[in-house]
């Protein structure tokens, strides 16, 4: 596949006086496994929602498997999947009802709609919790039911806004196992995070942002470099390295005192 | 060894001089706290106050009696629900926070009763007490009595709130808990009416009215307790004994089943663990049975969606209840009480009609499920469709019943076409405008506490809604001339029945230029209404 998945120019997003987004620039390969990387504050949650259509920007074009967001939202909405961070669920309804109002809103036809969201439920390991409220739900379990909502309508492209964020080890490899096999069958996950190993294991493609700039962006290894690891790449690409404190905090370990 | 001879230091006065502390502690933490408190304890007082004077000015009435049976059964009852729906109003005695500590319940419940006295609540009640038992009290037998009567109320009372809440405590700290928490402004706005009702009523036509209640509630602790001071003034003691044997039997049992539940939940794991633990809801099979009569695709899917959000999210139920309350209350208790018209019965189409107004506040941030789903003004005016069909699922069965009732009880049965007419044209365009605002004045509903506006979006609000009313009334406005018209022209009422179908068709007509007007909006503006309803 030559074509870019998720195509962004110029993309600018103010708050008041803070600048969010400050005008960004990407290209992100369809078929890939993208993390969206930096510190907190970067700008990647909203730089993921002007993607997604959920907050209008400033200025600048979005492009998604080559329609343009805002002008074309029926053939985007259509072929994205989002699991947002910091928004709420329709949470009153059960794990079921949920996923089922949420494919139906998608135009599936009733019998599919049910018969997917019996396999997510089972793969994500929900079936026991399906009848249950979300808004009973822990974090995990939120994640997951929100993944599956994402993932119902079979999108061409996956945006995940810190998907692990909050989630146990067993959930995270139930996710994570998700992810792979969606992938290998050609669709692309973009996803954000700070966790900086769990990138490095999933991701071919790192885009890094700071202060509301892509820093870097290409495959694991361009961005990687010289570094002997993604955190390293990471820390120098941010500006934060690690420095000599020499002899402030001296008092700190060695026996009380 | 312990020393198991002596006995320990009664731990009463420590958790009474605990209850002080934490109650000083509070009120130390803000102005706005201490103020809140202040005011709060002298409008009790006050109001305790008046009603002293109140009631001592009954002595000697012939219903006396009665009012006061009443009165100590409602403060009883009052007693008993209160910390279902204010949780947090005491939270200095919740027994779980004592768990570590090796305390035996009998003298848990002593200190815990003690301490529970402490308080305006307990001030205010043993106010209403004495007043009760002025009123009714006469002869020295009915003071002796009335001595150990308005202890023993008082303590049925406070026993009473103690156990419910603790026999309760696992709801109290949970989700379902606080849900119920949310409802207790509408427990207030609807008794309020209720009461305003009661006493509208009394005052038209006399105390008498109360005599059958009182008979059965002189039977009922705490109100037994009174009933036996009005029972020895007019000579009866063998009635008196067995009120209050009564009374103190209730107690016991009441202190019998707080100690019970006391041991049980400091003994038990506590609620956290048990919560994730509880085996899930059964699919209620009743509803998926329902669903399947509506109709499919998006407009079936949604309607379900808001209906069951009337039922199971606590906000949206508040509201709908509340709309539903007082649409009956106004047209039917005018009726009752003479003063009304049927026309009052348009009230019910009106308050439910203010439920389509910020459609998507209701939905809070979760309104980005719906917002990924629209992508023409096809899907936007699909959606305010359904939101709109769901609305008139109850709205129109419900108004028109009103509607029929108050007729029934004022027998206009002639003016039941025009007035069905005008509520449902009122209906429509309350849908019309609440589908606009809710696409132009969207604004968020924060889902904790009573506030049902976010900080900063009260303009908006009040834009909303008071616009879109006088909107609505304007644009009723040629079937309300219609209306009058058929009733001033000398042969108009040979015409009246034409307003219904008039009525229905112009609603209709109405609602659907609505939706169309409000749909392109919705669809063109969803960034700008999901940042609108996810604040606070």
């Amino acid at each position: 596949m030559t074509s870019a998945a998720v195509r962004v120019r110029g993309l600018w997003k103010r708050f008041g006086q803070q600048v969010a987004v400050a005008g960004i620039d990407l290209e992100l390969p369809a078929g890939k496994f993208i993390g969206l990387v930096g510190p907190n504050g970067a700008g990647k949650t909203t730089t993921l929602s002007m993607v997604t259509g959920l907050l209008r920007p400033d200025q600048g074009s979005v492009e998604v498997v080559g329609h343009d967001v805002w002008a074309d939202p029926v053939a985007v909405k259509a072929r994205i999947g989002v699991l947002p961070e910091g928004l709420r669920l329709f949470d009153r309804l059960s794990g079921r009802e949920l996923l089922g109002y949420s494919g139906r809103l998608r135009g599936l036809p009733g019998g599919e709609v049910d018969k997917r969201v019996t396999q997510l439920l089972d793969v994500l390991d929900l079936a026991g919790a399906q009848h249950k409220l979300v808004v009973d739900y822990s974090t995990g379990m939120r994640k997951k039911i929100g993944l599956a909502a994402a993932l119902l309508h079979n999108p061409e492209v996956l945006f995940l806004d810190e998907p692990f964020e909050g989630v146990d080890p067993v959930s995270a490899q139930t996710i994570r196992g998700v992810l792979e096999r969606y992938t290998a069958s050609g669709a692309t996950v973009v996803f954000s995070s700070h966790v900086m190993e769990l990138v490095e294991s999933l991701c071919d493609w790192v885009a890094v942002m700071a202060a509301g700039r892509i820093r870097a962006q290409g495959t694991l290894a361009e961005v990687r470099g010289e570094a002997p690891t993604l955190q390293q790449a990471f820390l120098e690409l941010v500006g934060a390295g690690v420095r000599d404190h020499g002899s402030d905090l001296d008092w700190l370990g060695g026996g009380t005192r | 060894m312990t020393d198991t001879s002596t006995p320990p230091a009664s731990i009463t006065p420590v958790v009474v001089r605990l209850k002080l502390s934490l109650l000083r502690n509070g009120l130390r933490q803000s102005g706005g706290r201490r103020a809140a408190y202040v005011a709060s304890a002298v409008v009790a007082l006050l109001f305790a106050a008046l009603q002293l004077l109140g009631l001592i000015a009954l002595r000697g009435d012939s219903h006396a009696d009665s009012v006061v049976v009443i009165l100590v059964a409602v403060l009883g009852l009052g007693w008993a629900v209160m910390p279902l729906f204010f949780p947090t109003g005491d939270e200095t005695l919740d027994p779980t926070r004592l768990v570590m500590l090796p305390l035996r319940p009998g003298p848990l419940v002593r200190a815990l009763l003690a301490a529970s006295l402490v308080g305006i609540g307990p001030l205010f009640t043993l106010v209403l007490l004495l007043g009760s038992v002025i009123a009714v009290a006469h002869g020295a037998a009915a003071y002796v009595t009335a001595v150990l009567a308005v202890p023993l109320s008082l303590l049925v009372c406070v026993a009473l709130a103690r156990a419910v809440a603790a026999a309760n405590i696992r709801l109290l700290t949970s989700r379902k808990g606080r849900d119920l928490a949310v409802l207790s402004g509408l427990v207030i706005a609807v008794g309020a009416q209720l009461v305003n009702f009661g006493a509208q009523r009394l005052g038209s036509s006399g105390l008498s009215q109360l005599d059958p209640a009182a008979e059965v509630l002189r039977w009922v602790p705490p109100a037994s307790a009174v009933g036996a001071v009005d029972s020895t003034s007019k000579g009866s003691y063998g009635l008196a004994v067995t009120q209050l044997a009564l009374s103190v039997g209730s107690l016991a049992a009441i202190l019998f089943l707080w100690s019970r539940s006391l041991t049980k939940l400091m003994t038990s794991p506590d609620g956290s663990t048990l919560q994730s633990a509880e085996p899930a809801a059964r699919d209620k099979a009743s509803a998926g049975g329902l669903a399947r009569l509506l109709p499919a695709g998006r407009t079936g899917t949604v309607m379900e969606r808001s209906l069951r959000y009337v039922w199971r999210d606590p906000k949206t139920k508040a509201a709908w209840v509340t709309s539903l309350a007082i649409g009956l209350i106004v047209p039917v208790f005018n009726a009752l009480q003479g003063t009304g018209s049927v026309y009052f019965a348009c009230f019910a189409a009106g308050m439910l009609g203010i439920q389509m107004y910020n459609q998507f506040g209701q939905d809070t941030s979760a309104f980005w499920m719906v917002a990924m789903t629209i992508s023409t003004t096809r899907d936007a005016y699909v959606e305010l469709r359904a939101r709109a069909l769901a609305l008139l699922l109850i709205t129109v069965p419900y108004a028109a019943l009103v509607t029929v009732l108050t007729t029934a009880m004022l027998g206009d049965w002639h003016r039941l076409p025009e007035v069905l007419g005008l509520s449902f044209a009122l209906l429509g365009a309350m849908l019309a405008t609440g589908a606009w605002t809710s696409a132009r004045f969207p604004y968020s509903i924060p889902q904790g506490g009573h506030k049902n506006v976010a900080p900063g979006q009260a303009g908006l609000a009040w834009i909303s809604i008071f616009g879109g009313m006088i909107s609505a009334a304007l644009l009723c406005s040629p079937v309300i001339t219609l209306t009058i018209w058929s009733n001033v022209t000398a042969n108009g009422d040979r015409w009246s029945w034409l307003l219904l179908p008039v009525g229905a068709g112009y609603g209709a007509a109405i609602t659907y230029a609505g939706l169309r007007l409000a749909a392109p909006g919705t669809a063109r503006r969803l960034p700008e209404i999901l940042a609108a309803v996810s604040k606070g």
